[in-house]
């Protein structure tokens, strides 16, 4: 444990987000580490665990990101379709609570009430979530199966990366070192469309997911005319499904046959052996969760 | 880092390194040692503290996010200097043992009790759903949050 250590680190309060950048890119720019904190239930965890910093070694600068108004707000943008903008820093409480996402995004309100407990989900945010890149992350697979844009900014300006095209690898994503995560915009599901949550764990707070499963649909005509769905946990990296979307995408919904849906899951998925689970377990749950969304939305699986 | 924060509705300033734990300035230069560390992660609760009237971990909280914030700990729970409906609820009903959980148990159930004053005992867990007690089994936590919902309603008593 080196929480003693934590006496050693500075920390910078930027008030604004071109504020964060420019110190940001300074700081890159001259090679000196440093940490970003919005929440910090990820980062207060990792340096608590982290290894005594040597004597008279320079801790890295420690940049808040908590007091930056661009990172705090929940938008509709009527000049883009009506798409939803959802700030990087918004807590997990403010997005359960939040009318215009329990009404156009009601699978990322509910994904809220199974982070952790209360008290994480007071301080957490999506943003914490997918930079520290833990496939198990319960909101970046829920961000996954909505594909979300991601917003990055740095002093360069703001580029959006859809979520298909950000994570790279375990913990790697194509985030450059001064780039800040201020924002995901997400497609509103259309109202009364079947979605699903689902986390697997050993208890149903406070724990990480043995397998998580997000995922959305809309229905027209006995096919599905949109379908995202992820899964945490699953993979090295949060895993996108693309070939189960494109089987149910392409496929009538009552002629889906079940073996089919099972082998594409099996292609999207490489789960491990590890203390949470074991392969062969989560390899089930992937199957039966996507099955019984699959029959939730008509399909004979 | 100068920091000006409210605990228990005093204004305190202090003067501190902006990383250092919520929890160690609270037991440790304000001497409120009712709030308890357990496993100093995030997992146990029993260091919750009221941060803006939201349940946090204060083993999380890096004490330079809380300049101009308010904090509530177990020892602002009191009513004139006597335990509330919630304390006595918690000592004559059994939902404290050894009592290490309870301050974290009390944090979680004043915050809930403020948004719903008459929750079902299922929100009742769901609000304690982050903190851990390895004596009572729950069931008389839950049994005491519930007495002293129905006690506060009666005499019309608030939280602070
Ligand atoms: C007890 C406990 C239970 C938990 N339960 C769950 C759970 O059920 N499901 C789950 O998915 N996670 C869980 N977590 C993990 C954690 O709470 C989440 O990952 C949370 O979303 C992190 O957000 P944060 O704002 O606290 O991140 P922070 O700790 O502030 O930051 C985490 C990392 O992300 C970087 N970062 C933060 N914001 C940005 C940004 N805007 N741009 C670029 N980089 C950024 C930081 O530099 C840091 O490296 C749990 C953690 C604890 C301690
Ligand atoms: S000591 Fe903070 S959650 Fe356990
Ligand atoms: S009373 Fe002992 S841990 Fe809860």
């Amino acid at each position: 444990m080196s929480v003693a250590d934590l006496a050693r680190y500075e920390l910078a309060v930027p008030r604004a987000l071109s504020e964060a950048c420019a110190l940001l890119a300074a700081r890159v720019a001259s090679g000196e580490p440093t940490l970003l904190c919005a929440g910090g239930t990820d980062l207060l965890v990792e340096l608590g665990m982290a290894p005594p910093l040597a004597a008279g070694a320079r801790p890295p600068l420690c940049v808040d990101l908590s007091r930056l108004p661009e990172l705090r707000a929940v938008e509709r943008l009527e000049r883009d379709g009506a798409r939803i903008r959802i700030g990087a820093g918004v807590s997990y409480l403010t997005l359960g609570r939040h009318e215009l996402v329990q009404g156009a995004l009601p699978l990322l309100a509910r994904m809220s009430h199974d982070i952790g407990g209360p008290t994480i989900q007071a301080r957490g945010t999506l943003g914490g979530n997918l930079a520290t890149g833990s496939p198990a992350a319960d909101g970046v697979a829920a961000l996954a199966a909505h594909d979300a844009t991601v917003v990055l900014t740095s002093v360069r300006g703001e580029r959006r990366v859809p979520f298909a095209g950000f994570q790279t690898g375990y913990k790697r994503s194509v985030r450059q070192a001064d780039e800040i995560i201020t924002a995901f915009e997400l497609e509103p599901l259309a109202p009364g469309s079947p979605w699903c949550w689902r986390k697997v764990g050993a208890r149903q707070a406070q724990a990480i997911s043995k397998v998580a499963f997000a995922a959305v649909a809309e229905l027209e005509g006995g096919r599905a005319r949109r379908f995202g769905a992820a899964m945490a946990s699953m993979a090295p990296v949060t895993a996108t499904l693309p070939a189960t979307r494109a089987l149910v995408l392409g496929t009538p919904l009552a002629d889906l046959d079940g073996e089919a849906l099972d082998r594409a899951v099996a292609a999207d998925t490489s789960p491990i052996d590890d203390i949470r689970s074991t392969r062969a377990y989560r390899a089930h749950c992937a199957r039966a969760l996507a099955r019984g969304f699959l029959r939730e939305l008509g399909a004979a699986v | 880092m100068k920091i000006e924060l409210t605990v228990n509705g005093v204004v305190r300033t202090l003067d501190l390194p902006p990383l250092v734990r919520l929890l160690d300035v609270l037991r440790g230069p304000l001497g409120l040692t009712g709030t308890k560390e357990g496993c100093g992660e995030g997992e146990c609760g029993t260091c919750a503290v009221l941060l803006d009237g939201e349940p946090v971990n204060a083993c999380l909280v890096p004490i330079g996010q809380c300049d101009g914030r308010m904090v509530v700990t177990v020892e602002g729970l009191a009513v004139d200097g006597a335990p509330g409906a919630l304390g006595r609820a918690m000592a004559e009903h059994g939902g404290a043992q050894c009592g290490i959980c309870t301050p974290g148990m009390m944090i979680s159930a004043e915050a809930l009790l403020v948004a719903r004053p008459a929750p079902s005992a299922a929100e009742v867990r769901h609000a304690l759903g982050g903190n851990l007690c390895r004596c009572t089994g729950y069931e008389r936590i839950v049994d005491s949050v519930l007495r002293a919902a129905a006690a506060r309603r009666g005499a019309g008593e608030v939280g602070p």
